[in-house]
């Protein structure tokens, strides 16, 4: 897909370099959605602890 | 008789790996003393450095030849040839069993709530990631194949695990030099990183101190690696491995009820993985394979990317000052790197030079986990262009 020569690294960089900054904003944009999830409830930890084993 | 003695004299010496022993040889020997050295007086990742450098110097004591006249086989013996337990190590690494292996230990071991406290310090995760275009540049400048470039740019993703694993991917032949550059530098980053993080940030900016960042609810923990894996599953399909791992052993960790899991996932299992790791990777630093041109260049070439990125993460951080009420501290730019938690860590120590009343080591620890999001983000685009599954 790309060329294998100077002209393709660097394409590919540029790409590569801007897209990671899009789809990791998008994850800090789904992260900032997160303290919405508290108005589902809460857990109790020490009742999630003694559930298990 | 006294012929016939120094006869069988050299004929013994010949079956011995003396007779064999070169420069090089010296040379790597030296490497790997100077990596124990580092473990044991300074400190320096120890986990990592004892194992590498003990099994360079292992590798380098040459054996006899396998055939009259042939090659000594020290490099063969503990990488190449069946029956030797490098090369079983090597095997776990090329096969990439081990690489996910360690993600899920690291998902066990470490708390995400850093990273989603405070969700605009993510883009760090990316900014700090230039050093791996600038390597790739220059390695296809100097002659690399664009794949061979790639496997070598993911170096300045100070992410051992990620960059073993785009390495099998793009370029087999270069997992020795990569993965030796890639964690003898995440290893030796309390020394490459503050000299960039001073020259690039004033004392002021270095004194900043951070407003303490929001708890995060065991909800929100839970829920996380769920919501991480479908969207790296979704549009990273060739790092999945990797990141699904991760998010696996961090779920064990996180929903309390498989402390046994987590605990051994991030405690006996990695220690064995970590054990395994080391050796495969000293096993591949044998001078005649180690001491190339090629070698040197993806060395320096690996350096420039570390430096680089660690440039790109304080300026980012910079920019990001600009548009912030809030200041932050650029020093955790550089976190974002990757390389869990050392970056973090070299972030608060400089932050602490400082300013002794600053501790930047939660702040920092963000960036540092998006940074391992980055590089896994990199390396997925990279291999998608290059058109590599």
């Amino acid at each position: 897909m790309i060329p294998d020569t100077v002209y393709g690294a660097i394409l590919l960089s540029v790409i590569d370099f801007f897209l990671s900054f899009l789809v990791i904003s998008g994850i800090g944009f789904v992260l900032a959605l997160f303290p919405y999830l508290n108005q589902l409830g809460t857990i109790d930890e020490k009742k999630l602890r003694e559930g298990g084993h | 008789m006294f012929d016939q003695v120094l006869f069988f004299f050299n004929a013994l010496l010949q079956q011995t790996g003396a007779a064999n022993f070169t420069w090089g040889n010296l040379v790597m020997i030296i490497i790997g003393g100077t990596m124990i050295y580092l473990a044991i007086a300074k400190h320096y990742e120890p986990l990592l450095l004892i194992g590498i450098g003990f099994s360079c110097i292992v590798a380098n004591v040459p054996g006899p030849p396998d055939v009259p006249g042939g090659p000594p086989v020290s490099a063969l013996l503990y990488v190449v040839k069946e029956g030797g337990l490098f090369h079983y190590a090597y095997e776990g690494v090329a096969k990439l069993i081990i690489p996910p292996l360690i993600f899920l230990g690291v998902g066990a071991m470490t708390d995400f709530g850093p990273m989603i406290a405070n969700p605009k310090l993510v883009i760090l995760g990316a900014g700090a990631h230039l050093g791996i275009f600038v390597a790739l540049i220059l390695a296809k400048l100097v002659g690399f194949t664009i794949s061979e470039a790639g496997a070598i740019g993911i170096i300045g993703g100070a992410d051992g695990p990620m960059a073993i694993f785009v390495t099998v991917k793009l370029a087999p032949h270069l997992l020795g030099p990569i993965s030796v550059a890639a964690y003898s530098y995440m290893a030796l980053m309390p020394m490459i990183q503050p000299p960039v993080m001073k020259m690039l940030t004033t004392p002021a900016e270095r004194r900043i101190e951070m407003a303490q960042i929001r708890k995060v609810s065991k909800l929100e923990k839970i829920i996380f690696p769920a919501v991480i894996a479908i969207i790296v599953n979704l549009f990273f399909p060739p790092v999945a491995p990797l990141i699904t791992m991760l998010m696996l052993g961090n779920l064990l960790k996180e929903v309390g009820v498989t402390e046994r899991l987590a605990k051994t996932a991030g405690g006996p299992l990695m220690n064995m993985i970590i054990m395994i790791l080391t050796v495969a990777i000293g096993s591949t630093m044998a001078a005649d394979k180690f001491l190339t041109w090629d070698t040197i260049l993806i060395v320096g070439l690996g350096l420039l990317a570390f430096l680089f990125g660690t440039a790109s993460g304080v300026v980012t951080a910079k920019i990001m000052n600009l548009f912030l009420r809030n200041k932050i501290n650029p020093l955790i730019g550089s976190a974002g790197i990757a390389s869990v938690p050392i970056a973090a860590r070299v972030s608060h120590i400089v932050a602490n030079q400082a300013n002794p009343h600053n501790h930047l080591i939660f702040h920092a620890m963000g960036p540092n986990l998006a940074g391992v999001f980055g590089t896994a983000i990199s390396g997925g685009i990279m291999l998608a262009l290059l058109g590599v599954q």
